[in-house]
């Protein structure tokens, strides 16, 4: 008896799409397809609503400086989830191409410039390492990269002989401080990979292979795909951008510490997430990675300007990952319905 | 594991005996010939040191420790415990079962290795708590920052500064761990006294110079120029801080930190910082392994030890830069005579500083 009858279901259903049509097949197909944008929206709008002080030029600013770092490891890890993968190395790899480039610059203050050199190349190393072991050796992404996570923290620790490296000179803030147009380097850099990005997985062969790669390997390789290639050279990049955060993040602070970026990757999963990616493979835009990114750095911010305790901005920010992965799981059924 | 360790174990009683059993032999009293002493004179201990993370501050110490081991015939077994309490209890677990001669933590978190504590101390290895404290009422031993002391030594040359009226934010070390609750309660205990004072806001940055950057940027735009100035817990929050302050062309607000890691004593000379507290973790580091040592060796001596961190300045700041950065071959060559006197006098943080009796 407390069972329905399928009749009833059937009933129920039609009565609920009949509500829906009610309030307006307009506003739904809207609602359904730009839900993070929605999301994102009524977070900011709550924001500004609590303090003036939030919608700010300045805030902004602050707000884009504290995403730049993020974004480049983001991206990465957006060509490496499309794949069906996963890299849980990076945070790792900031703080190992970090160190390189902070011994760089105390051994060679006069060639400053070696270091973000070096931090690129150190960090797209470890990636190509990563690479090679998923691509080749076959070993699971999840496994590589957590074996890397592991040996490039260690790596870290080896550089400083166990410590943060400090007393670098002045200039090694250059490359994380400096002003072009008004926005810092890491800014410009942020909004140049995600357009550039964007547009090379839209618009090029190499995008369209990442995502045959991941949405179906066989049938990709069938087509003529050299899939390994394809992925060692996500795990590659995913490195070298992780190397640019790390010389960034510690160009900015003019320091060397082997504990930087800890934790970051799954801030960065956590961006690729809400964008609305697949981690199965496949499926997931730039687009959205930016997205994902920009609603992590505003909750950091705006919870910060309401001085919400830290512990209570981390149960927060969980239950919204959560809900925000939620609504786009719901709505991109209703997409395809 | 266990089994092996036992076998070693048994292996060093068998030698011991046998040492022993050569010198009554021979009969002679030549102290050199004891096992294990050294030109020193003393007899050869080790020590085993787990520590939380390796900040500055450890690294620091770390140096401290390996001379002052090296000058004194002590062979130390060092393990870092990357933030992670399990990890900590694993290691101590590990040099009980190695039968080292004593034991010495800069613990993760106060309430944490009870077990430990309690095996040490039956298996007859002294064990002690550095830096931080555990709560625990059958360590062996314990050399202590005066936290608190120092919390309230920060504040209150904040509030001089001030005129003790004004706006200030506070950076807070990891919520829960002692460093951040005891620098908490001296910078707490000022603030009651200055009613004029507000706290517009206080929250944590972990130790760390980045987290802190950002952070501080996000207050500056929640409060902007009310902000008159910054109380951080430690040197690394307070110069992310003054990044963000510079980033926001607020150069002139005031910050202190505490700890005198290089950086932070630089921020002291050229003006970024308006002082700090030098925890010297050369001297305090290695003071923990002195005392370890002594313990081991049954020898008479102090085993409660608070370390006052001295005030750094404008005034003193050269002779503490000398010591803990450009001079400091010749500084840590003195160590083991320094702490060797402090340790007569129990004051324990004494390194001949301008300001310093």
């Amino acid at each position: 008896m407390s069972n329905p009858t399928q009749t009833e279901v059937m009933r129920t259903v039609s009565e609920s799409g009949d509500l829906r049509r009610f309030s307006g097949p307009w506003f739904r197909e809207l609602a359904i397809r730009y839900a993070m944008v929605i999301v994102m929206l009524l977070i900011i709008a709550f924001f500004l609503y609590r303090s003036a002080r939030f919608g700010t030029v300045d805030n902004v600013t602050t707000i884009l400086v504290a995403a730049a770092p993020f974004a480049l490891i983001a991206l990465g890890q957006t060509l490496v989830i499309l794949t069906g993968g996963i890299d849980l190395s990076v945070g790792s790899v900031i703080a190992l191409s970090a160190m390189a480039a902070a011994v760089a610059a105390k051994e060679m203050p006069d060639q400053i410039w070696l270091a973000p050199i070096v931090a690129v190349a150190v960090g797209f190393a470890a990636g190509s390492v990563n690479g090679f072991v998923v691509a080749v050796m076959k070993v699971p992404p999840f496994i590589a990269t957590l074996g890397m996570l592991t040996l490039a923290s260690g790596l870290a620790f080896v550089l400083g002989d166990g410590a943060p490296i400090n007393g670098l000179p002045a200039e090694y803030g250059q490359f994380a401080n400096t002003r072009v147009f008004g926005l810092t380097i890491p800014v410009i850099l942020m909004i140049i990979m995600i357009v550039g990005f964007g547009l090379m997985m839209r618009r090029t062969s190499y995008g369209l292979r990442v995502y045959a790669v991941g949405g179906n390997p066989l049938a990709a390789q069938i087509a003529g795909v050299k899939t390994g290639r394809v992925l060692y050279s996500v795990y590659a990049i995913s490195g070298a951008l992780a190397g640019l955060s790390g010389i960034m993040l510690s160009s900015r602070v003019i320091s060397g510490s082997p504990n930087l970026g800890q934790g970051y990757e799954l801030d960065a999963i956590a961006a690729v997430v809400i964008g609305g990616a697949s981690l199965m493979g496949g499926r997931g835009t730039v687009w959205g990675t930016a997205l994902g990114l920009l609603l992590i750095q505003t909750l950091n911010n705006g919870l910060d300007i309401l001085t919400v305790p830290a512990y209570w901005q981390d149960v927060i920010k969980g239950v919204l990952i959560v809900a925000a992965v939620a609504v786009d799981v719901w709505a991109s059924k209703r997409r395809r319905s | 594991m266990k089994f092996t360790s036992r076998m070693s174990r048994g292996f060093a009683v068998a030698v011991a005996g046998a040492a022993a059993l050569s010198l009554a032999a021979c009969g002679a009293g030549d102290p050199a010939a004891q096992q294990g002493a050294d030109e020193s004179g003393k007899e050869r201990v080790t020590v085993g040191v787990s520590v939380y993370d390796m900040s500055s501050f450890i690294t620091e110490g770390k140096e401290g420790i390996d001379r002052y081991a090296e000058d004194n015939n002590i062979e130390i077994l060092w393990n870092v415990a990357k933030m992670d309490v399990s990890t900590q209890a694993t290691q101590v677990d590990q040099f009980i079962q190695a039968g080292v001669d004593a034991i010495m933590v800069v613990p993760v978190q106060a309430d944490t290795l009870q077990p430990q504590v309690t095996a040490a101390s039956e298996a007859g290895i002294p064990f002690l708590d550095v830096n931080a404290t555990l709560n625990n009422e059958e360590v062996a031993g314990s050399v202590q920052p005066d936290d608190v002391a120092a919390g309230a030594q920060e504040a209150q040359m904040m509030m001089d500064e001030l005129g003790g009226k004004g706006n200030v934010v506070i950076l807070q070390g990891p919520l829960g761990g002692s460093g951040e609750i005891n620098r908490g309660a001296g910078i707490d205990q000022v603030l009651e006294e200055n009613p004029d004072v507000t706290v517009l806001a206080k929250d944590t940055a972990n130790w760390s110079r980045d987290e802190a950057v950002n952070k501080m940027k996000n207050w500056i735009s929640a409060f902007g120029d009310e902000i008159d100035g910054v109380i951080s817990q430690n040197d690394d929050m307070g110069l992310g801080a003054k990044q963000a302050l510079r980033e926001a062309g607020m150069d002139d607000v005031p910050v202190v930190g505490i700890d005198g890691i290089e950086d932070g004593l630089n921020a002291v000379k050229n003006g970024d910082f308006i002082g700090t507290s030098l925890q010297n973790g050369t001297v305090q580091l290695a003071t923990g392994v002195a005392v370890a040592a002594a313990i081991a060796r049954d020898e008479d001596v102090d085993n409660n030890l608070v370390y006052t961190m001295p005030a750094i300045t404008q005034d003193n700041v050269d002779d503490a830069l000398e010591h803990v950065v450009t001079d400091r071959p010749a500084f840590l060559d003195g160590l083991s005579e320094l702490i060797a006197e402090n340790l007569e006098t129990g004051d324990i943080a004494y390194e001949g500083l301008p300001g310093q009796e």
